[in-house]
This record gives C-alpha cells, sequence and structure tokens, in this order.
C-alpha cells in the first residue's frame, strides 16, 4: 500500500463522471489493520463525495479501525482509487454472527465493469473465511444497479424500511445466510439508547425496535455503486 | 483547551468515572488547569487513525459525531461572506399583502411538518415564529419582546403585531396539540413523523383558548383598519382558517369539511400575496438545540400544500365515518373498515391515523356500549361459539362457584386476558404504515403461536367442565380461534409482501404455494367450526330459543361468505403458484445467478418468520419441490390454471350476493365491491395470459421450435406494486421473445 496518489483525492467531479472507456487493468487490496491507511481521504472523498452531509471522519475509523481487512479497495493501473467496500463483523444482538457491508462506492467513469460486485465477492469470500453466519445490508428500493448486484449473488429482499434515509427514501434489508440454521439461533433485544428526543414521552412503538436503532445510526448506507447519492437535503421533490 | 484532571494513563471509561465522582465530591469546585500542551503530547503517542474508545462506544456515537467548523456538519459554522443571525427585523411593519404570503407560506410548511419534516426546517424557520418561541419570551408572547422598537399604530405595525402574532401564536399551538395527540398513539419516529422540539416549547404559558382570543382580537380589529377590502378579507379567511383548524384538534368543532371551506377561499386570494422570503431563514438552526447537521429550509409548493391539507381534511373525515356505532359493533367490520382506512390513496398522514386511533382506543369503550373484549368475545363466538352458551356474555356474570357456566367463563376470561393485547394489535397495527403492518404483524406470528399452545390447555379445561364433541370430535373452539387468527396474519404478511415487493418474480410460484397451503388450513378450520355450528343448530332449534338461532343463523351467513373468499382466494392462489412455476421452469422468468446462495438457505431466509411455529409447522422444502415436481406439462398446468381461475370467479359471484351484514362489510360497502371487482379482473387477466402461453407453446411445439419446454422463447414480465389489477395478485404478462 505505498502508491498513494494524491490526485484520487483532488479529482474534481466533472473529470469523475467521464466514463473511463478501453482496456482498464483494475487491481483489488485490502485496507488492512495495521494502521490507518494512507487511503483514507481518498475512501472518503470517494464515498461522501456527493453527500450533503458527509460523515464525520469517526464513522470510517470506526470501521476501519475494527474491520480494516473487511474493506477492500479498486485500484486503476495508475493506482487511482475507483471503488471502495467497508464492512464489520460481529454478534447480532447475542446471536448469529453478522456480516455487514455500510458502504459500496464505485467511480461513476468506472462502471459496468463488475467493479463493485467483485469488491462485494470479496467481503463476502473474507467474511465466510472468517466464520460469518450471515451478511446484511440495506439499499435504496429504487437503486435497481445495487439491487441487482447483491441479489445476483444470492442476497434475498427481507423488509422494506420506510422512510429510512435521511432524504426521506425507503430501503430494502438484503440478507445472506451463509449457514443454515441461523433462523433458530436465539436473539436479545439491543440495549441501545433510545434516539435523541425532546425528552417528552418516547414514542410507543413495541419493544425496542432495531430498524429504528439501525436506521438511525446507518444513514450511512451508501449502497449507491452508481453514484446516485441520495439527496440528503430535503426533499425538494416532494414540494417542488 | 481546558480539560479538567485529565489523567491520560486510566483508561477513558475510569476517568469519566472518576472525574464525575470526584466533581461529586468536591465542594470547592473543580481545580481548572491548561492541558493543551498534555493533551497534543499525548495525542503524539498515538499513531494515526488509532480509535481509542469504551465498549460503549457504538457505531450510533460515530455516526453522531460532527466536525467542528466543517460547514455541512457544524451548524454554527458561518461563512466569511455571511452573518450569523438573520438579518430582518420583525417588529417592522410590513405592507398586508406580504403578512398574507407569511401566513400562506406557514401553511405550507405546517403541512410539511405534517408530512415528515421536522420542525426545524419547516415552522421554526418563520423569523416571526422564532421570535414568539424565543426562550427569554413569556406570556403574552410579544413580538417586541427584547427589542428596542415599540410598537406603533399604523395599519402595517398592527398587521404584523395583531394580526400575524395571533396567526402564530395560534399556528404553534396547534402544532402543540398536534403532537399530543400523536404522541398518544402509536407512530415511528422519523418515518412517519419527526416530534423533535429542539429545545423549544411551545408556548408553554398560553393555552389554545389564549391563542383563539388573539384571533378574536385580530378579527374584530381588521374591519376597523383601513385595509383594502379584498385584502382585509384574505387576512380574515386565514385567520379564520387557523382558528378552525385549533377549535378542530380541541375538538370544539368536529366537522373537517368545515376547513375545507375556507381553505378554498384562501385558495382563491393567494395570488394577492407578494413572496417576502426574508421573513424565513434556516439560520435559526443555529439557535436550536439539535445534534444534527444544518438543513435546508423545506422548499413549499402551495398547490402541493393546499392538496394535503385537503387530503388531511377528508382522511379525518374518513376516519369518522369508518368508526359509526354499527361499524364499532362488528369486529369483523371494524377491521375491514381500519384496513380500507389504511388503503385510502394517498394513505393518510400520521395525524390522521393517530386520530382514527384516538378514536379506537382514546376511551374504554368504543362509542356508547362496545368494549374490545365485547368485541372479542363477539369475534370467537361468530367464529366457532356460536350459539354455545359458552360465549353467552350473561355467564360471566355469574358468581356461583360451583356453577359451571361460572367456572367455564373464568376460563375463558382468563384467556382472553391473555390473547388481549394481540389481538388489539390486529386493530392498531393496521394503523401503521405499509411496511410497519407488514413487520409487526410476522412478530405476531409467533406471539399467536405461543397463545395456540396456551388455546390447547384452555380447551382442555372447557372440556372437563361442559364437553363439546360432535361423536369423537373435539371442538376446541379457543385452539381453532387462535389458529385462524395466526393463519390470517400469515396470509396477510405474505400479501404485504407481495404488495411492498419483498419478492422476486422468481420467488412467487414458492409464496404463492405457501399461500395456497395455508388458506388450506384454514378452509379446514372454517368447515370444523361449520360442522359444530350445524349440530349445535340442530339442538338449539329443538330448544326454541330465538336468541341462539338468531346467532346461529348470522354465524352461518358469516362461515359462508368466510369460506366463499377463502375459496375465491385458494383458486387463486393456486392457479398462479402453477402459472408461475411453469413459467420459471421454462425460462420466461430468468432464474438469478445467486452465487453465493444454498437451496435451503434460501428457504429458511425467505421462510424465517414461519419456521419457528410449534403448532402446525408449514412444510419443508422438500414438500414444495416435490409438489413443483408433480406438475404435469405446460398444457396441464394451463389447464389447472384455467380451471382454478373460473372456480374463484364462481366463488366471487357467489361472495358479491351476500349482504353487508351476512359478510361483515356494514360501512365499507363501497371497498368491497371494488375489492371484489379487482379480484374478478385478476381473475380474467390470468385466463388471458394463461391461453397465451398455450397458444405459444402449442405454436412453436408445432413449428418444432421447442425441443424442449426449456427453450419455448416465451418472456414473463411482472407488474410492478400499483399497476396491478390487484396488488396482492400479481399476473404474469407473457410474450414471445421469437
Amino acid at each position: 500500500m505505498s502508491g498513494i496518489n494524491q490526485d484520487v483525492a483532488t479529482n474534481a467531479p466533472s473529470q469523475d463522471n467521464e466514463q473511463v472507456t478501453g482496456d482498464v487493468k483494475i487491481h483489488y487490496i485490502t485496507y488492512g489493520s495495521e494502521k490507518e491507511s494512507s487511503w483514507l481521504p481518498a475512501i472518503r472523498q470517494l464515498i461522501s463525495k456527493d453527500l450533503s452531509e458527509p460523515y464525520s471522519i469517526y464513522v470510517y475509523r470506526y470501521f476501519l479501525y475494527q474491520w480494516g481487512d473487511l474493506c477492500f479497495m479498486a485500484l486503476d493501473d495508475q493506482d487511482n482509487l475507483v471503488g471502495v467496500i467497508v464492512c464489520k463483523l460481529e454478534p447480532h444482538r447475542g446471536g448469529p454472527m453478522r456480516g455487514y457491508i455500510a458502504m459500496l462506492a464505485t467511480r461513476s467513469g468506472y462502471r459496468g465493469r463488475g467493479i463493485a460486485t467483485e469488491l462485494v465477492r470479496m467481503a463476502v469470500d473474507k467474511m465466510i473465511a472468517k466464520d460469518a453466519d450471515e451478511i446484511a445490508l440495506e439499499t435504496e428500493v429504487d437503486n435497481i444497479p445495487s439491487l441487482r448486484i447483491y441479489e445476483n449473488l444470492g442476497f434475498l429482499r427481507t423488509k422494506r424500511l420506510h422512510r429510512y434515509y435521511l432524504n426521506g427514501n425507503t430501503a430494502f434489508r438484503l440478507i445472506l445466510y451463509l449457514k443454515p440454521g441461523i433462523p433458530y439461533k436465539v436473539t436479545y433485544p439491543p440495549e441501545y439508547p433510545y434516539p435523541e428526543g425532546d425528552g417528552s414521552t418516547p414514542h410507543q412503538q413495541g419493544p425496542l425496535d432495531e430498524d429504528l436503532i439501525q436506521r438511525q445510526a446507518a444513514q450511512l448506507d451508501i449502497q449507491d455503486i452508481h453514484d446516485q447519492r441520495f439527496n440528503l437535503i430535503a426533499r425538494s421533490d416532494d414540494f417542488t | 483547551m481546558v480539560l479538567i484532571d485529565h489523567d491520560a494513563d486510566t483508561s477513558i471509561a475510569a476517568t469519566r468515572l472518576e472525574r464525575e465522582a470526584r466533581s461529586a465530591m468536591s465542594y470547592a469546585g473543580p481545580k481548572i488547569r491548561d492541558v493543551t500542551g498534555e493533551f497534543d503530547a499525548a495525542a503524539k503517542q498515538l499513531p494515526p487513525g488509532r480509535l481509542v474508545k469504551d465498549e460503549y462506544f457504538t457505531l450510533f456515537e460515530a455516526v453522531g459525531a460532527l466536525e467542528i467548523m466543517d460547514p455541512k456538519m457544524d451548524s454554527g459554522f458561518v461563512p466569511e461572506d455571511d452573518t450569523a443571525e438573520p438579518e430582518f427585523d420583525v417588529c417592522r411593519g410590513l405592507l398586508p399583502t406580504e403578512v398574507l404570503w407569511i401566513m400562506d407560506q406557514l401553511l405550507g410548511l405546517l403541512i410539511g411538518w405534517h408530512d415528515g419534516y421536522p420542525l426545524s426546517q419547516t415552522v421554526f424557520t418563520s423569523l416571526h415564529v422564532d421570535r414568539l418561541l424565543s426562550p427569554d419570551n413569556r406570556r403574552p408572547y410579544n413580538l417586541h419582546f427584547g427589542s428596542s422598537v415599540s410598537t406603533g399604530v399604523s395599519d402595517t405595525e398592527q398587521v404584523i403585531h395583531l394580526v400575524l402574532r395571533a396567526y402564530c401564536l395560534a399556528l404553534v399551538k396547534s402544532c402543540a396539540l398536534v403532537l399530543h395527540t400523536i404522541q398518544l398513539q402509536n407512530f415511528y419516529e422519523e418515518e412517519d413523523f419527526v416530534t423533535h422540539l429542539f429545545g423549544r416549547e411551545l408556548l408553554h404559558g398560553l393555552s389554545a383558548e389564549d391563542a383563539l382570543g388573539s384571533i378574536g382580537e385580530a378579527m374584530n380589529w381588521l374591519p376597523t383598519s383601513d385595509i383594502q377590502k379584498d385584502v382585509r378579507d384574505a387576512l380574515s379567511a386565514r385567520l379564520d382558517f387557523i382558528w378552525t383548524y385549533v377549535s378542530l384538534l380541541t375538538n370544539d368543532l368536529n366537522d373537517w369539511h368545515d376547513l375545507t371551506d375556507v381553505l378554498d377561499t384562501i385558495k382563491a386570494t393567494h395570488h394577492l400575496a407578494p413572496p417576502i422570503p426574508e421573513a424565513f431563514s434556516d439560520k435559526v438552526q443555529r439557535q436550536l438545540a439539535s445534534s444534527t447537521p444544518p438543513r435546508p429550509m423545506m422548499q413549499v409548493s402551495w398547490d402541493l400544500a393546499c392538496q394535503k391539507w385537503r387530503e388531511m381534511c377528508e382522511d379525518t373525515v374518513a376516519a369518522g365515518r369508518l368508526t359509526t356505532e354499527d361499524i364499532c359493533q362488528s369486529p369483523q367490520s371494524l377491521q375491514r373498515a381500519i384496513w380500507a382506512f389504511a388503503y385510502r390513496d394517498p394513505p393518510p398522514n400520521t395525524y390522521a391515523r393517530a386520530y382514527l386511533q384516538t378514536i379506537l382506543f382514546g376511551a374504554e369503550r368504543l362509542g356508547e356500549n362496545t368494549s374490545f373484549f365485547d368485541l372479542l368475545l363477539v369475534d370467537i363466538r361468530d367464529l366457532v361459539l356460536a350459539g354455545d352458551p359458552l360465549a353467552n356474555p350473561d355467564n360471566f356474570l355469574i358468581e356461583v362457584p360451583s356453577d359451571p357456566r361460572h367456572q367455564s367463563a373464568r376460563i375463558m376470561e382468563v384467556f382472553m386476558d391473555k390473547v388481549f393485547d394481540e389481538y388489539m394489535n390486529f386493530f392498531r397495527m393496521v394503523c401503521q404504515n405499509r411496511c410497519r403492518i407488514r413487520r409487526t404483524f410476522t412478530q405476531s406470528i409467533g406471539v399467536l403461536d405461543s397463545l395456540e399452545a396456551v388455546a390447547v390447555q384452555t380447551d382442555a379445561d372447557l372440556d372437563a367442565i361442559t364437553p363439546m364433541r360432535n361423536g369423537d370430535v373435539l371442538l376446541c373452539p379457543m385452539t381453532c380461534w387462535v389458529r385462524y387468527q395466526k393463519l390470517q396474519i400469515m396470509i396477510w404478511t405474505i400479501q404485504l409482501g407481495i404488495e411492498t415487493d419483498v419478492y422476486l418474480p422468481h420467488e412467487l410460484s414458492l409464496m404463492y404455494w405457501l399461500l395456497s397451503w395455508i388458506l388450506e388450513r384454514k378452509l379446514s378450520l372454517i368447515t370444523h367450526s361449520e360442522v359444530f355450528l350445524v349440530w349445535r343448530m340442530s339442538e338449539a332449534n329443538g330448544m326454541r330459543d330465538t336468541r341462539v338461532v338468531a346467532e346461529c343463523l348470522s354465524s352461518q351467513d358469516y362461515l359462508r361468505s368466510l369460506r366463499t373468499q377463502v375459496e375465491a382466494e385458494r383458486s387463486l392462489s393456486i392457479a398462479l403458484w402453477q402459472l408461475f412455476t411453469v413459467l420459471t421452469a421454462v425460462k420466461a422468468i430468468k432464474p438469478l445467478k445467486q452465487d453465493y446462495a444454498r437451496e435451503l438457505l434460501l428457504y429458511e431466509a425467505r421462510m424465517k418468520s414461519y419456521l419457528g411455529l410449534t403448532q402446525d409447522p408449514i412444510p419443508p422444502l422438500s414438500e414444495y419441490k416435490a409438489a413443483r415436481s408433480a406438475l404435469g406439462s405446460v398444457q396441464e398446468v394451463c389447464g389447472t390454471t384455467t380451471a382454478m381461475t373460473k372456480q374463484a370467479k364462481s366463488h366471487l359471484a357467489e361472495l358479491k350476493k351476500m349482504t353487508p351484514h351476512q359478510a361483515r362489510y356494514v360501512g365499507t360497502e363501497e371497498q368491497f365491491k371494488r375489492e371484489v371487482k379487482q379480484m374478478e379482473t385478476t381473475c380474467v387477466a390470468i385466463a388471458v395470459q394463461t391461453s397465451q402461453l398455450l397458444r405459444l407453446s402449442v405454436h412453436q411445439a408445432e413449428m418444432g421450435s421447442a425441443t424442449s419446454e426449456e427453450k419455448l422463447g416465451i418472456e414473463a414480465t411482472v407488474p410492478a406494486p400499483g399497476s396491478r389489477y390487484h396488488d396482492w395478485w400479481v399476473v404474469p404478462q407473457i410474450k414471445s421473445t421469437k
């Protein structure tokens, strides 16, 4: 991981949007687990490029410091970062060992080359090697390219999450079982705090809602492999 | 940087505890020293990216972190060429027409809040509202509070300090009333609605009546002013609107049509208002308590806002209409009514859904003389115990402990107490958003399954007191009733899954197969109940008890309507599972590669909600595979599909003949008819597609191009939800690819 190229981090969007044609040799590397990689600025830039509300550096560090071995990067022949996947792996509510794909992005000019699929494969393979029971993720209901990638690999839609994202868009939760008998595993309710409120009565919504907490925490689901970032600004299309 | 006694050598958690302990014990106050140097030195010991956290630092905290001075994260960040505070004097006199615009803008922002935007992006962006809500402002909440500008007596000043202020006061109180209604009911924060107040209080010291009083003063002043008549009338209409709205929220008025009437007047005069956008600013967010990044003000489209206001009024009116006395007396009619409400298009907003829940659950009783406990008893009686003394409400009043009727009633009561909450959920959950209905119902399946186990014991206890047998067959009324409910909930979860696009086209074969399996079980429960009803009726006729006879006849009608409907649905699901199976077999529906998937694991993932059932578990994957491979040729399947469609149509024809009281759709006659019609159209469409499939397969067999079924050259597409004849019944569109 020596070939750092600062150009990646400063690429102007106009350049980025141009479709790259012809043969480009893509190679893949792992972020690794030793130290903060010099790739972090490029990763951050690639993922948050169009986000109106970018994640703080701590969100990236949260994943990369703990699960750097589950982060994979696609580089072109000049070692420019063109794709990245960020994941975690931990027991889900004291039950199955759940892998979670948090972020996936490819540079717009490099689409249609199967880079995102390859990144997902690498992450899934690594999770299997690390004895994961299942893998979960969320993606927007109308992000067809993203759904196609995951569904072609065997993920199933298990839940529809109403207005899951900050921009008001609805998501599907997708899941892939890697071992038999997962639904029979015992899980325990999470000990999450209530989401911030004004101190008034918490809304009644059944016992400790996993989806709500996840939605609040995981506005970081940048599953948009085609870089059509959901507009985190108010849903202007609703009212204009 | 200043920290209080930071000890770098201990863990953060320990430090925190120690610090808290120290500050709790210290009377002298903390010793303060500058630790910037130490902190820098300590930080240099760590490699970049090293995450120092205790085990309580979760993703939640990581996402909540902000980077100070990042314009996209830090709401306090002020760009060099901008000011921190909005430069607008809220006390300044404005043209009456400008005030009109501010009022209309607020109306749009208010309905935006109803639609799910936070107050920080809507109502709170009004600088006039912001001034009234200033933490230092007190009753009587004047705009000139804290400002040196004195109020004048000119019209342009009065229109601000009297008219607009009153409008804003009432509008803010309306928010408080809406919040109160919503927060007493079930809803999903952020998903449906944002209740966050960002540290503001909604005019704590002022009642809704006070606000209405201010409106009255403003109304009285308007005719005395020199404001042009059309503008004066327009201002008056807006005051009338907010007055009516608040009165509806406080239940001083009941007919939400009153509001739509005023809305029409307002719409007609909106053109008089020239925009004055500087009266609003998202800079108010700098003063609001929030960890969320700055977000822009919602953009208001006037026409859409008016439309949404109208929809909310109509939904609220509908909520009242769907909960009249005669509907509420029948649990089945009431359930249909709530589903009808949920399926209004567009779906009712959170307030309207809370309004319906308030009618249903706000008091002990539904209407004059029905409680949910009564509804539960009627539900059980109608399905499994009509004419049986066990379900006679009078039994519950017998107090002689040795009386078997008392003993049975106690057993029933204990059981009903146990199922009561879940039974209420059948009604309450339908008031939630569509995705949540499905998900809460999937959670309900497991609960009902364990209640079924309880019911088995209850039935044994009841049987020990008063045997309920027809020959060797036991009635098991409670088990039957719970299982029936469980099957119904399972059916809804599948149908809602189909409606919300959870299943891919190639999964529809499996899902309709499971649906037909469940419907089969449901049918046999209905048959079981019918047999016992006939047996009971033969005994009751001998007794000539007219009440019992009437009860039995009514239940008989109801069971017949259930049977007819279930038969229709079962025929449709058989037709569709077979059709989708054959379409998948001939590759008309393309299978996915699913590289990492294994068949059994896919089955487990898909069936997760149903796998844990201990009472009457669902069939294993092997059974589905066996059923699939037992299907015949394309032609044979087409034969079955056609026959099933015909059956479904004749059942639907029979169902249509049943009266609202017989089939329990009192109050939702129109929706019932529409749904039957949609299912009939579905039948026709399946027949058309089946004959298309048959034609293509025969044609291609004759042309010799179909050496195997896998090369028929047929493509089937699945219409998206919203473009189907009925969202629960997917009819594939079949065409030739050659």
